[in-house]
């Protein structure tokens, strides 16, 4: 109905309109949209007088022309609260990331305009700055086809110097990265951008084109199986693939370790509430890690 | 009336309802929108009462999901026989002309696909179909953008986002940094995203005030209570300390040489010590500076303040505990 909504709109705006062409604008077969016209057509109160329906001249629609008369008033209805949140907290996401295209500021306001409403969601600055020299120069090779030699530090915290072929900037989960060919890792990377600590553009040209597939696709290493306290489950409901059975007083979580580092200082930031951890090998890490803090820390 | 499609008659009801000066009641709808179940004269009373069910059943679908397209679908009751409810299509629905372009229409695209795979992603796509109604059509350009959610708290915010819209109370278990999980009901204001936290703000119908929740400790599914249109949302979000400029806890944490190059970015340098460097840095929840500093495998301690440093220590020691059982 949205779309039939959607072709009054377009008809009202643009006037006679192919049916082959309002098919491809809304991404339906000529045959779907031919239907839904005459679907439109026959729409209204009764008894159905002349200046109670939507008024199409049928004639041209069997000749594959649409052609609105009269669209008595009905048109496109405005976004949904549930819509607005998607579209709006979406756009005002991707901006704060530091990977919106231009022209998505100006998108996001009219779009707020038109909704109306007390928002339903707002969208806050994160503390993560990216630097716009940084951004500018990624955005400018992306542009170009060309190189970038940065300084970048990784998750790790090991910093490095590499020569990036930049392909796309993406956000992922309001956090923005680059989407990249690294030549010294000879592999496609996705990196940070507020770990890019500089940027200068090359003028060298990029020899590999975008990967096909989606970042982040490490195997896993061996399956961990963690219990905790029903009250600290949250901390493990992003991990991808996990599967979490719950009791009256603790959780049993599941997952696959794809980084052991990273699984053991996840395990460290709800350590009040573990119960066990299994295999013995993670239980290794997490030891040799809570070794090195205590050291640290001085306790 | 078998012949008359779901989605016509739904168009039927959308412009007899917005045409109605007062309401129309249900029997009104029966009677006049073309694609429902009439009774034929001569019914028996069995063909009667399925044809009245079928009836009901059909028109509760419909309001539910002109309802969902953004529709201010209004129940009137009247003010003489109370339980005589109407319906009425209120105020100007129409979608206001946007002049919008196809690199507008790019840019929107993206937008649905951050929620690719998340249950907002049939709302974004609705949204996104609306809003390019109108657009010439033509080819739109491929961005070098992209853009995706895969938190655990997107898949409430789906469910949220409707409850704040419809005004309608939500239930749902949350563990809280400070207190023990247990059941919150609250009725929905606003969500508020921040650099991939997101947050609801709202009324603690138990604690009696207004809440912020970390939708990422929201435990399982969020449920809806009661009805729509259950309490007054204010017109301007209290945002509480979600809001303010920066941060407002400090902390001084040292760092490794060679070590910490996020913390380094991110705070100000305030001396040395012992050939590790000091920084201060701002931050909003404690339990993020921690995870930040426990991540670093002792590339990192915090000296201020002293709670926050206690709580590193005693997080690794119950680790430990737990690793050599």
């Amino acid at each position: 109905m949205v779309r039939m909504l959607g072709m009054v709109a377009y008809l009202e705006v643009h006037g006679p309109t192919p049916v082959a062409t309002l098919a491809e604008h809304f991404g339906v077969t000529e045959q779907r949209a031919s239907s839904e016209l005459w679907t439109l057509g026959m729409s209204g109160v009764p008894p159905y007088l002349p200046d109670e329906c939507l008024d199409f001249d049928f004639d041209a629609l069997d000749e594959g022309l649409a052609v609105l008369r009269d669209s008595q008033g009905v048109s496109q209805v405005r976004l949904s609260g549930q819509e607005a949140v998607a579209l709006t907290g979406a756009l005002a996401t991707l901006i704060d990331a530091g990977t919106a295209p231009e022209g998505a500021a100006q998108v996001l306001r009219r779009i707020r305009e038109a909704f109306g409403d007390v928002a339903p969601v707002t969208v806050l600055e994160g503390a993560e700055h990216v630097g716009t020299e940084i951004r500018d120069v990624l955005t400018a090779a992306i542009d170009g086809g060309s190189a970038v030699a940065i300084g970048y530090v990784d998750a790790q915290d090991r910093r490095t110097e590499r020569t990036i072929e930049p392909h796309r900037l993406v956000a992922i989960d309001g956090v923005g990265y680059v989407e990249c060919w690294c030549r010294r890792a000879e592999d496609y990377r996705t990196l940070r951008l507020s770990r890019i600590e500089s940027a200068a553009a090359l003028a060298s040209e990029q020899t590999h084109g975008p990967s096909q597939e989606p970042g982040f696709a490490l195997a896993a290493q061996y399956e961990a199986t963690v219990v905790v306290a029903r009250g600290a489950r949250w901390a493990f409901e992003d991990i991808a693939g996990t599967s979490i059975v719950v009791d009256d007083e603790t959780a049993t979580v599941s997952f696959g370790v794809t980084d052991e580092d990273w699984a053991a200082a996840r395990l460290m930031s709800v350590a009040p509430h573990l119960v066990s951890v299994a295999p013995q090998r993670l239980r290794d890490a997490l030891a040799r890690h809570a070794d090195a803090v205590l050291a640290a820390q001085g306790a | 009336m078998s012949e008359v499609s779901a989605e016509q008659r739904r168009l039927n009801l959308m412009i007899a309802l917005s045409r109605t000066r007062h309401r129309l009641t249900r029997e009104q709808i029966r009677a006049r929108v073309e694609g429902y179940d009439t009774v034929t004269p001569g019914a028996s009373d069995e063909e009667r009462q399925r044809a009245d069910a079928s009836f009901q059943r059909m028109f509760e679908r419909d309001k539910d999901e002109l309802r969902s397209m953004g529709i201010p679908l209004r129940t009137i009751t009247d003010p003489v026989h109370q339980d005589d409810l109407g319906y009425r299509i209120d105020g100007d629905t129409a979608m206001p002309a946007l002049d919008l372009s196809l690199q507008d229409a790019a840019v929107l695209a993206l937008a649905v696909d951050y929620w690719a795979g998340k249950p907002l992603e049939a709302d974004a796509r609705h949204g996104f179909a609306k809003l390019i109604s109108a657009i010439a059509h033509g080819e739109s350009p491929a961005l070098p953008f992209g853009g995706m959610s895969t938190t655990a708290g997107a898949d409430a915010i789906a469910v949220l986002a409707a409850a704040v819209s419809d005004r309608q109370v939500v239930r749902f278990e949350y563990a809280s940094a400070s207190s023990p999980t247990r059941r919150r009901t609250v009725q929905p204001w606003g969500i508020v995203m921040r650099a991939g936290l997101d947050y609801l703000v709202g009324w603690d119908v138990d604690a009696d005030a207004v809440r912020t929740f970390r939708l990422g400790r929201v435990q399982g599914s969020v449920r809806t209570v009661g009805e729509p249109e259950a309490f007054e949302r204010p017109a301007t979000l209290p945002l509480g300390g979600l809001d303010e400029e920066s941060p407002d806890h400090v902390a001084v944490v040292a760092v490794r040489p060679e070590a910490g190059h996020a913390l380094r970015r991110r705070g100000e340098r305030v001396g040395a010590e012992d050939g590790w460097d000091l920084f201060r840095v701002r931050y909003r929840h404690a339990d993020l500076v921690r995870a930040e500093v426990l991540a670093l495998h002792g590339g990192a301690r915090v000296v201020e303040p002293a709670e926050l440093a206690a709580s590193v220590a005693a997080h690794a020691r119950a680790a430990r505990e737990v690793a050599r059982g």
